[in-house]
C-alpha cells in the first residue's frame, strides 16, 4: 500500500532527474551520482528528523524547506523577467553562481535531498523501517539510471534555461509534497490569502471608522461578503501559485534575439533569426510543462487522495437527568484512537460533536466545528484532524485545546460506563459559538 | 573551370513503362547559365523537377551543391528546396488574394521569417516598386513574372530554375525579364537552369543542351 502511495512521488523524482540531466547536459554523470547521494541523504535526514521529533515539527521543517524553494522560484522568476525586459545588460550575483562549475552539483544535491525527504515523509508516521528506506533509495537509484537512458531519447533541440530548470524542479517537488496533507503548500496558501482578505477588509472598515450596519445596506454586504468566500482564497492562491512560472514564460518570450545587422545577405539574416525564434519557442516547453505540474499539484491539494476517517454522526439522546452518555465499548469502541461523531437534537436545535481518545490516552469531547469557520466539520488522517472548510491540520495532541481553528471543546466527565456530557451545555456551546459565527458570516443581520 | 554544382550519373526517371528521362550524365559548373531545349515530352521539365528536388529519380545519382538528393529524406528535400533553389514557373503560381509584396513575403515565411522591408526592396530591384500593393490579377504577365523572379531570388538561392518563364510573355516582356535575370545573376552569382522552347531565350545562356525523348542529343556552347 505504501509503495502505491509512493508511485507519484517516485514519478516526480524521475522527472526531476530527467530535467536536471538535460539542464546540466554537460555534467550528466556528476549530476546522476549527486542525485542518488542527495536523495539518500534526504531519506536518512528525514528519517532521523521524524524519529527525533515525531510530531508536527518534522513535517513543519520539511514543509518550510519546500516553501523556501517556492520563494526562491519567485525570486528567480522576477529576476529572469527583469533581466530580459530591461534594456541595460545586468548580471545578478545569482547568475554568476549559476555559471560556476560547482553549481550543477550543489543544485542537484539540494533538490535531491528535498525530494528524498518528501518521499520519506510519505512513509508511515515514524519514517518507516530501515528496509523500507533502503528500498526507497534503491528505487530512486534505478530511476536515475532510467532517466539517464530516457534523457538520451529526448530531442537534442529541447534545451532548458536555468529559470525553466528551477520552475520544473520546484513544480515537481510541490507535486510530491501535495500528496501529503502535512507537506502540502497550496491549501495553506489559499487559507492564508483568505484570512488576509478577511483581515484586510476588517481592518479597512475599522480604520475608516465605517460602522457595520448604520447606513450600509444589506445587499452591499452581500458583495463585500465575496471577500470572505472560499473563492478569494482559492483564486488568490492560484495567482501566487502560478505567477512565477508565468513570469518565467514571459521572460523567455521577451528574450532579445541575436543581433544580425552585420550580416549582409538577407536570407542568412532571416535564417539566423528564425533559428533563434525556434530555439526560444522550444525553451518554452519545459516551463509550460512545469505549469501543468503546478496545476496538477493544486488539483491534488484541492482534491487530496488521502482518505479521511469521517464517520456519519450517530444520533444520541439525553437521559432524563439531561446527560448524554456515550459508552466506551459497544457498537463503537471509543478507545480505538479514531474520532467518533454524534448528533444531539433538542427541540428545534441540534449539535454535532465528536469524542476522541488522543495519543496521550485522554478522552476529549469537541464540537464538530470551530469558532472561526463554517461548521463543515473535521476528518481524521495521518495523525491529524483536518478542518474541511479551511483545510487547517490540527495534530491529535492539540485536539481538545480551545482557540484558532481547533474544534471547540465541550466539558465532560469520564465514568466507568462511558463519557458523560451535559446535554444543555452541548446545545448552548453549539448555539453560542457555531451559530453565532454563521450569523456573522451571513452579513451580521 | 568552376566546380560542378550539379552532377548527374545515369540519372533516370520512369513513370511506369514510360521512361521520361533516360540515363543522363551531366555536369553543370557553378555560376553557369544552362538552357535546356527540346520538344514537348522530351524530358525537360522532368530534368528540372529532379534537379530542383521536386521529384525523385528512378535510378542513377544526382548531386546538387554537394548534396546527394537521393539520400535526403522528405524533410531534407524540403530544406534543400527552401534554402538552395529558386523556381520561376511559366504559370507564375502566385497566390491571387495576396499582394505582390505579400507573395514575396510568403517565400520568406516558408524559408525563415518574413521581412517586409527586404521583400519591398526585392520588388524594387525587379522594377515593381510602384506595384507593391497590387494583387496578381492587377498586374500584367511580365509584371507577374517579375514578382515571381523577386520571389525566387528573395532567399538567395544558389540555383535558379526557370520552367519556360517567358512562355506566356510577348517579345518586349521576354527581353525585359531576361535582362533582369542576367543582371541579377551577375550580382548574386547563382546558377541558372532555364527550360525553354524558345531558341532566342536559349541564347541568353552560356550553354544549351537539347533533349529528345529523354535523351541528351546535343550540346551547344554560346559565344560570350
Amino acid at each position: 500500500m505504501v509503495a502505491v502511495k509512493l508511485i507519484p512521488l517516485l514519478f516526480s523524482w524521475f522527472g526531476i532527474v530527467l530535467v536536471l540531466l538535460r539542464g546540466f547536459s554537460g555534467r550528466r554523470v556528476p549530476v546522476a551520482a549527486t542525485g542518488v547521494v542527495g536523495f539518500a541523504l534526504g531519506v536518512v535526514g528525514a528519517f532521523a528528523l521524524l524519529r527525533s521529533y515525531p510530531g508536527e515539527l518534522s513535517f513543519g521543517i520539511v514543509r518550510g524547506v519546500v516553501a523556501g524553494v517556492f520563494l526562491l522560484l519567485w525570486g528567480t522568476a522576477v529576476a529572469a523577467l527583469y533581466r530580459n525586459t530591461m534594456r541595460e545588460f545586468h548580471v545578478f550575483q545569482g547568475e554568476k553562481l549559476v555559471n560556476a562549475s560547482f553549481y550543477a552539483v550543489i543544485f542537484t544535491c539540494t533538490t535531491s535531498i528535498i525530494a528524498g525527504a518528501v518521499c520519506t515523509c510519505r512513509l508511515p508516521v515514524t519514517g518507516g523501517t530501515i528496509l523500507a528506506l533502503l528500498l526507497l533509495v534503491l528505487a530512486a537509484g534505478i530511476l536515475v539510471l532510467a532517466a539517464l537512458a530516457a534523457e538520451k531519447m529526448l530531442p537534442a533541440s529541447l534545451t532548458v534555461s536555468q529559470p525553466a530548470l528551477m520552475a520544473a524542479v520546484v513544480a515537481l517537488l510541490l507535486f510530491s509534497a501535495s500528496s501529503l496533507i502535512r507537506l502540502d503548500l497550496f491549501s495553506p496558501l489559499s487559507m492564508k490569502v483568505m484570512k488576509f482578505a478577511h483581515d484586510f477588509v476588517h481592518q479597512f472598515f475599522e480604520s475608516m471608522l465605517i460602522p457595520d450596519h448604520l447606513f450600509i445596506r444589506t445587499y452591499l454586504w452581500g458583495y463585500i461578503g465575496l471577500l470572505f468566500g472560499n473563492g478569494v482564497g482559492f483564486w488568490g492562491g492560484m495567482i501566487i501559485w502560478f505567477t512565477p512560472v508565468v513570469l518565467i514564460l514571459l521572460s523567455i518570450r521577451f528574450e532579445l534575439l541575436p543581433s544580425v545587422a552585420h550580416i549582409r545577405q538577407g536570407a542568412k539574416r532571416r535564417k539566423l533569426l528564425a533559428a533563434a525564434i525556434r530555439e526560444r519557442r522550444i525553451r518554452l516547453v519545459i516551463p509550460l510543462l512545469a505549469l501543468l505540474v503546478f496545476a496538477a499539484a493544486a488539483y491534488r491539494s484541492s482534491y487530496p487522495s488521502v482518505e479521511y476517517w469521517d464517520p456519519t454522526p450517530v444520533p444520541v439522546l439525553a437521559s432524563p437527568a439531561g446527560e448524554i452518555v456515550i459508552p466506551k465499548q459497544g457498537e463503537i469502541n471509543l478507545e480505538d484512537g479514531k474520532l467518533h461523531k454524534y448528533l444531539y437534537k433538542q427541540g428545534g436545535k441540534e449539535a454535532r460533536f465528536f469524542v476522541l481518545l488522543n495519543p496521550s490516552g485522554e478522552f476529549t469531547v469537541d464540537l464538530d466545528a470551530c469558532a472561526i469557520c463554517k461548521p463543515d466539520g473535521y476528518g481524521q488522517a495521518e495523525g491529524t484532524v483536518i478542518c474541511y472548510y479551511c483545510k487547517t491540520l490540527i495534530p491529535l495532541e492539540t485536539v481538545g485545546k480551545p482557540g484558532g481553528c481547533n474544534p471547540v471543546p465541550v466539558p465532560f466527565t469520564v465514568k466507568a460506563d462511558g463519557v458523560h456530557i451535559d446535554a444543555l451545555t452541548m446545545i448552548n456551546t453549539w448555539g453560542n459559538t457555531v451559530q453565532a459565527t454563521a450569523r456573522i458570516k451571513e452579513g451580521g443581520k | 573551370m568552376a566546380p560542378a554544382i550539379i552532377e548527374t550519373n545515369g540519372l533516370t526517371r520512369s513513370y511506369g513503362d514510360i521512361c521520361a528521362l533516360k540515363p543522363l550524365d551531366l555536369q553543370v559548373p557553378e555560376g553557369e547559365w544552362l538552357s535546356v531545349m527540346g520538344h514537348s515530352g522530351s524530358g525537360k521539365s522532368t530534368f528540372m523537377n529532379l534537379v530542383g528536388g521536386l521529384d525523385r529519380p528512378t535510378a542513377g545519382s544526382l548531386k546538387v551543391g554537394g548534396e546527394d538528393l537521393l539520400m535526403l529524406s522528405e524533410d531534407g528535400l524540403a530544406r534543400f528546396r527552401r534554402e538552395f533553389v529558386g523556381i520561376i514557373f511559366q504559370q507564375h503560381h502566385l497566390v491571387p488574394y495576396l499582394t505582390a509584396v505579400e507573395n514575396v513575403m510568403l517565400a520568406q515565411y516558408f524559408h525563415s521569417v518574413p521581412d517586409e522591408a527586404e521583400a519591398r526592396s526585392a520588388l524594387e530591384r525587379v522594377g515593381l516598386g510602384h506595384r507593391l500593393k497590387n494583387r496578381p490579377g492587377e498586374l500584367s504577365g511580365g509584371e507577374q513574372q517579375r514578382v515571381c523572379i523577386a520571389r525566387a531570388i528573395i532567399n538567395s538561392p544558389k540555383l535558379l530554375l526557370g520552367d519556360e518563364p517567358t512562355g506566356n510573355l510577348d517579345h518586349k516582356s521576354t527581353v525585359m525579364v531576361m535582362e533582369l535575370l542576367k543582371e541579377l545573376r551577375a550580382e548574386e552569382r547563382f546558377t541558372v537552369i532555364m527550360v525553354t522552347h524558345n531558341q532566342e531565350v536559349a541564347t541568353w545562356g552560356d550553354r544549351t543542351i537539347y533533349l529528345d525523348d529523354g535523351v541528351l542529343v546535343r550540346e551547344e556552347r554560346m559565344r560570350s
